[in-house]
């Protein structure tokens, strides 16, 4: 086996290579990718590699230097996270999260799908490098796909002599993918969100050191693992009828990633980042990098509809989605809630949208996870990107729906 | 090493008693829930948050090692 070479001398491998499109209701992507099987897995990329002992030291190094965060959307530095995780001692639990929260986000789903040895690659060089006792892979309990791919998968690796893993099953929620439901769900308890005095790194699972890692994230581990370079972004696009997975550079702006993969003319903003995210101007979205995006998703505004509008059905649905254990989640973004569909609507007077604005720095940061924190910055940005919109509502009218306001 | 006051908001349901104890630390939201100061505590404000910690009744109060300040 060949061991890591320094970061330009790497190989780029993409995770995808292509296009995957899923349309509302299909029961399949529309991909001319199939599910990659065990050979197909190894002709492409050769076996995995092992991760153990002195090899453990190695990939931490390597993820050091490339510099890998995690692609759940939160970024944080993987070798800080895994380096937290040994000094905590044995009894590691590892977690492979493939219940990714943001309704707009199908990339992991798409992993999950069509690459599912290139995660659990991922997975078990983690489990080995961490020396995880218990090793888990997370998934949505409706996500059927994934499950039907994951279980042909660990058939075909069954002979392989790697160590044990379990698969466990997320309840469909907004929330039961955030690292602190992770943690409760596994321990077994209720599979929602609480404030985590000490870190999972240190006591998660059962009180032992826990890795929850995205499995995007972990894909990226299993091409790292092998010397090959993993600085591609996957972003899922949300288009007006369809969504599109796509790998890009790393290095793409939003909105090249935007143009190249539906084209068309250019939307006037996107949010960035999904229902958690911010809007930006599409001016702006030429600076921003793709990974600053959160988990990837992209949700060009279509031209015609108004952002305002479209940040009230936003609001509305993570007002609805929260798990209303929180002050902030079951009184701050219902009300909140209400006053952006007021503005959406026009009928707002000037006084109230001081109001929203100090709603939103009241609910700010005060939630047990960061559900609360996702809508004030939909909000404020929406603020920010559609000022003009939001003085031409103040006068009752909306340029984008002439008809609706007379 | 430097404390602070902290919050749990799972287990807080917005009855109030710290804001009256600790009036230095801990405001109200528009809903009647604690928003606490991040400051790290002093002598006077220690004494505060250890009466609001005591008297929760929901054990939502805590004060936790701000780190190196």
């Amino acid at each position: 086996m060949s061991w890591p070479q320094p970061a330009h001398e790497l190989e780029a491998v993409e995770l995808l290579g292509a296009q995957v499109h899923f349309l509302p209701g299909a029961a399949e992507p529309l991909s001319e990718l199939a599910p990659e099987g065990l050979p197909a897995h190894h002709a492409r990329l050769g076996a995995r590699p092992d991760c153990s002992g002195v090899h453990a030291r190695r990939l931490l190094d390597t993820l050091d230097q490339v510099a890998l965060t995690g692609r759940g959307g939160a970024h944080f530095p993987v070798a800080t996270k895994w380096r937290t995780v040994l000094h905590a001692g044995p009894g590691t639990v590892v977690v492979a999260n493939g219940a990714e929260g943001e309704p707009l986000s199908r990339k992991d789903a798409a992993l999950l799908e069509l690459r599912p040895h290139l995660v659990l690659d991922g997975l078990m060089c983690a489990a080995e490098a961490l020396r995880a006792q218990r090793t888990v892979l997370w998934l949505h309990d409706d996500a059927h796909r994934a499950r039907a791919a994951v279980t042909r998968a660990l058939t075909e690796r069954s002979s392989h002599g790697e160590g044990p893993l379990e698969v466990a099953f997320a309840p469909t929620r907004y929330l039961s993918g955030e690292s602190s439901s992770v943690v409760n769900a596994l321990s077994g308890r209720a599979a929602l969100p609480s404030l985590a005095r000490v870190p999972a790194a240190r006591s998660g699972v059962d009180g032992r050191p826990t890795l929850v890692q995205n499995v995007e994230t972990l894909a990226r581990v299993g091409l790292l693992a092998r010397g090959a370079a993993a600085d591609t972004a996957l972003v899922t696009v949300a288009a007006r009828h369809h969504s599109v997975v796509a790998e890009v550079p790393g290095t793409a702006t939003v909105a090249a990633a935007v143009s190249r993969t539906i084209g068309g003319r250019p939307p006037y903003a996107v949010l960035v980042g999904g229902y958690g995210g911010r809007w930006v101007s599409w001016r702006e979205a030429r600076t921003v990098p793709v990974q600053r995006a959160g988990a990837g998703v992209l949700l060009p505004l279509v031209p015609g509809q108004c952002g305002l509008r479209r940040t009230a059905d936003i609001v509305d649905y993570l007002a609805g989605s929260g798990a209303g254990q929180c002050g902030p989640c079951r009184f701050g973004l219902p009300a909140s809630a209400e006053l952006v569909r007021e503005l959406a609507d026009a009928h707002i007077r000037p006084r109230e949208v001081r109001r929203l604005e100090r709603y939103l720095a009241e609910i700010n940061g005060r939630g047990a996870c960061h559900h609360p924190d996702g809508a004030v910055s939909v909000v404020r940005s929406a603020l920010a990107v559609f000022a003009t919109d939001v003085e031409a509502h103040l006068r009752g009218r909306c340029r984008h729906e002439p008809a609706r306001h007379g | 090493m430097a404390e602070r006051l902290r919050v749990d908001p799972v287990a807080c349901d917005g009855v109030g008693i710290c804001a009256h104890l600790a009036p230095d630390l801990v405001g109200v939201d528009s809903w009647g829930f604690p928003v606490v100061a991040i400051a790290a505590l002093d002598r006077d404000t220690r004494r505060q948050a250890r009466s609001a910690v005591a008297a929760c009744p929901r054990r939502a109060l805590f004060v936790e090692d701000a780190g190196p300040s």
